[in-house]
């Protein structure tokens, strides 16, 4: 129950993965050509980093998911705040078509987004911003929503106006909901980052793994969706922390998954 | 039954439970928290005992312990002269929150245990129908807990723990959480029950009033450490329910005098430890099933 | 009848929204807003949803992105419960060891395993139900793992009370206990699934929804891409609603899903509840889509393997129009 036996079992469990992972394909038990092992991942990590292709596309690819993500909050957390704070009506009117936006796949419309927008940064941006938008807003919404009534109550009685109220009490009663969705959508914008950049361009991770696919290099592709997942798993972490920092109240941070419930009820 | 020497339906010997604690800061406090400390109790057959004390006695510690979900950490519980080593079907079990499972109807709930024991489906139905009905829950017998109001689903508590014939009935705080109104006619009907299946009951409780109504006996347990002050009877008269004994002058009478017993020991509580009842309220809760 | 046409009221809100935007893809491009060539009007792609349902290819896409969704989470679900529980329940302090890998590989970019996938399995199927089972298995894992940890402590306590088994204690208490969790798990893993699953289809298929609004594009029939893209979003929205409808009636026994009644109050029958009936109904039929649909999908492959082998951009039977449009 102490939390540093914990933490080395973590630890351990990690490195057990990481020694099957090279003793596995090297034993043949799975092939080689398919999983190769960990050391022959490192290797091609290396040679990309030394020939600067690696920093090259990651720093692109990073961009690109942090500018949809930027997008999108910037788009859906006031979206969100007004229709769940201000304009109800407009919500409810609002809500089955933002429901159906939502199930909108910007792959498939990537056709025509590039009719509309180009082969560019622009489409990519709207296609990672797209599925973006809308877990956070909902997520706003729901956390709005369900902001405690005795606590707006109380906070009224004390004689709080308006604006006060929600700067005080709203926002930060929402906060929680609202990081929900916010990670959600952080998930989705790197999900989004490969299928945009698979669809065309000729720079990103994405299309640095399509690219080896096409040249049968395992190795590279491996060592871009390892930095992929390395990118997506900072990035989770970053907000986790953002929210440790803003949002002291709430316990059960760690319960990631039960609080999804609430944010994905409406997500795609 | 079997050892004839001994009437005891329960026999509790010298039981302790500590709990270890965790030291927090510099302090060299106490390493342990004791929650029960050296208790002895005989239950006679059929009888009906309440257990009173304040928050962090232990009571619900002792009832686990009786239960068999926990263990003591020495002395003996034995049930007929035999030494019980963990749960079993022997006792019935009713707990304050109703601890009804939801997705099974008022019928399928009564019949969990049945169901465990592995008794035929044919004979599992008529023994629900009749404790369904002995608990006066006639016609609800395929509704949903989430449809019947509090004192009904304790009703269906009461009813499961029955249904597989457990010869001593173990409740703990079972009508706390049930409406003032609710909880009388729920302890009407509990001595009507009791009275019609002469089952053995061990009742906690931390109402005073509910202990004195109820019981043929009142064990007040004290606190830090947990142990039994005083056991009293009650020789008020019975049946007494549907009476109106509750405004008698003699039921007053050995109401103040439990009070008086739990007062004297609140007084002794505040001691040097420094433990308060919602520490103790913790440990206990955070019990070991 | 108040309440009834204030139900109407609120139900014309809340759609008016999507009407006001319809109407609006509709006028649009008549009134020439936009270019006609690139967003045709709402009515041509409402005409070219029916096309597509008269020439009965858009319902074999439909069986065949189904039967991979449905196949994908079904392998999902069997690798992800058993082990939710098993980690959630069994050993909670493996559960706690692994948990950063658990975390990271549902990390792992489906879209970045495809490639993988497909060298490993071949361009068929399994390569599209490996990243399908992929990507749910992780919800229902997760899920499941939190459900069965947060079953009520009392409920637990009163059936171990009666000496129940470990076994029957999962079995009995803790599966149905976590079983609308375990449902939320499914219901994000089926629409992520959807999601994906379609847009895998794009990236190489013979056939299926994703593949039917791929083929379009490449072969510049507009209306088509829009009338695909139209039919995707409202299924995907009929899915949920579907999945949401079904957890419902599934789990009404929960506590705080619908009113008490009182003691006094008169006895009520209770609607109709899904019963052992139903469940072995759905049971059947779900067998039935996996092997039909399984068939269904096999001769489609076969059949677009042979008409047209090597390239995958033609529409599984449509007749071959594809040099003429640009």
């Amino acid at each position: 129950m102490n939390p540093l036996p914990t933490a080395w079992h973590k630890i351990a469990a990690v490195l057990l993965f990481l020694i099957l992972w090279e003793v596995v394909p090297r034993t043949g038990l799975v092939d080689p050509l398919f999983i190769p092992p960990l050391s022959g991942v490192l290797d091609a990590l290396i040679e990309l980093y030394r020939s600067g292709d690696l920093l090259m596309h990651a720093r692109l690819s990073l961009a690109r998911a942090y500018v949809g993500l930027a997008a999108a909050v910037v788009i859906g957390l006031p979206l969100g705040l007004l229709l769940g704070g201000w304009f109800p009506r407009i919500q409810t009117a609002t809500e089955p078509l933002m429901e159906l936006f939502a199930q909108a796949n910007p792959v498939i419309l990537a056709h025509i987004i590039i009719f509309f927008l180009g082969i560019g940064e622009v489409a990519k941006t709207f296609i990672i911003g797209w599925l973006c938008i809308w877990p956070i807003t909902f997520s706003t919404i729901t956390g709005i929503r369900t902001v405690d009534s005795s606590l707006l109550k109380a906070a009224r009685s004390l004689g709080l106006g308006r604006g006060q109220l929600f700067v005080r009490v709203i926002l930060p009663s929402a906060a929680p909901s609202i990081f929900t969705g916010l990670r959600l959508a952080a998930g989705y914008a790197f999900i989004m980052l490969v299928a945009s950049e698979m669809m065309g361009g000729s720079n990103g991770l994405g299309w640095l793994i399509v690219q080896s696919q096409e040249n049968y290099n395992i190795t590279r592709i491996f060592a871009g969706a390892a930095v992929l997942t390395a990118m997506a798993v900072v990035t989770d972490a970053l907000l986790k922390l953002l929210e440790r920092r803003l949002v002291v109240w709430d316990v059960d941070v760690n319960e990631d998954y039960l609080k999804l419930k609430t944010a994905s009820g409406e997500g795609p | 039954m079997s050892t004839a020497t001994d009437t005891s339906k329960i026999e509790i010997k010298g039981i302790n439970r500590i709990f270890p604690t965790r030291n927090r800061g510099k302090g060299d406090g106490p390493r342990e928290f004791v929650a029960l400390k050296d208790v002895n109790l005989k239950v006679s057959k059929g009888e009906f005992v309440a257990i009173v004390g304040p928050s962090g006695c232990g009571k619900s510690t002792l009832l686990d312990i009786l239960a068999g979900l926990a263990k003591p950490t020495s002395g003996d519980i034995l049930i007929d002269g035999k030494k019980i080593t963990g749960p079993a079907l022997d006792r019935g079990i009713v707990l304050q929150g109703y601890a009804l499972f939801p997705w099974r109807t008022v019928r399928q709930n009564v019949e969990f245990g049945l169901e465990i024991k592995k008794t035929p489906k044919a004979e599992r139905k008529e023994i629900s129908n009749r404790f369904i009905s002995l608990v006066g829950l006639d016609g609800f017998a395929d509704h949903f807990p989430h449809e019947l109001s509090g004192g009904m689903k304790q009703r269906v508590a009461i009813a499961r723990a029955l249904a597989y014939d457990p010869e001593v009935l173990l409740m703990d705080e079972p009508f706390a959480a049930v409406d003032a109104q609710t909880r009388e006619t729920m302890q009407d009907e509990l001595l009507r029950i009791w009275e019609e299946t002469g089952k053995t009951i061990v009742f906690v409780t931390h109402s005073i009033e509910e202990a004195v109504f109820l019981a043929d006996r009142v064990v007040v347990l004290g606190t830090n450490p947990g142990s039994v002050k005083d056991v009293l009877d009650i020789d008020l008269p019975r049946p007494r329910h549907n009476s109106d004994i509750r405004s008698s002058a003699e039921f007053g009478w050995v109401r103040h005098k439990v009070w008086e017993l739990l007062q004297n020991r609140e007084v002794k509580a505040e001691g040097p430890h420094g433990y308060g009842p919602s520490v103790a309220e913790a440990i206990s809760s955070s019990a070991e099933l | 009848m108040n309440t009834k046409r204030a139900g109407l009221q609120h139900f014309l809100l809340r759609w008016s929204g999507v009407a006001a935007f319809l109407l609006l893809w509709e006028m649009g491009p008549r009134l020439g807003w936009v270019d006609g060539y690139f967003l045709p009007p709402f009515s041509t792609i409402v005409v070219e949803i029916f096309n597509l349902f008269a020439d009965a290819y858009l319902s074999v896409h439909i069986l065949v992105s189904v039967w991979r969704a449905l196949v994908g989470l079904l392998i999902a679900v069997l690798i992800g419960i058993p082990f939710g529980i098993l980690l959630g329940r069994v050993y909670p302090r493996t559960a706690e060891a692994l948990s950063p890998i658990l975390r990271i590989l549902s990390q792992v970019n489906p879209f970045s395993l495809l490639p993988v996938f497909v060298l490993f399995f071949g361009i068929g199927e399994t390569a599209k139900l490996a990243v399908v089972a992929w990507v749910s298995v992780w919800p229902v894992l997760f899920y499941t793992m939190t459900g069965t940890r947060t079953v009520d402590p009392v409920q637990e306590k009163s059936a171990a009370s009666m000496g129940i088994s470990p076994g029957e204690l999962i079995m009995k208490v803790i599966l149905p206990a976590a079983l609308p969790t375990i449902f939320v798990g499914i219901r994000i893993g089926a629409t992520i699934t959807f999601y994906i699953l379609i847009a895998a289809e794009m990236l190489g298929a013979s056939a299926g929804l994703g593949f039917l609004v791929h083929n379009a594009a490449m072969n510049y029939q507009i209306p088509r891409i829009y009338a695909g893209a139209t039919f995707i979003v409202i299924f995907g929205y009929l899915l949920n609603r579907a999945l949401i409808f079904i957890g419902n009636l599934l789990f009404a026994w929960q506590e705080n899903s619908s009113t008490t009644v009182t003691a006094n109050a008169t006895v009520t029958t209770p609607s109709w509840r899904p019963g052992r009936l139903s469940a072995v109904a759905a049971g059947i039929a779900l067998l039935a889509i996996v092997l039909f649909g399984g068939i269904e999908v096999d001769k489609v492959n076969k059949e677009a393997a042979s008409t047209d082998p090597g390239a995958h951009s033609r529409h599984f039977g449509t007749p071959v129009d594809s040099g003429s449009g640009n």
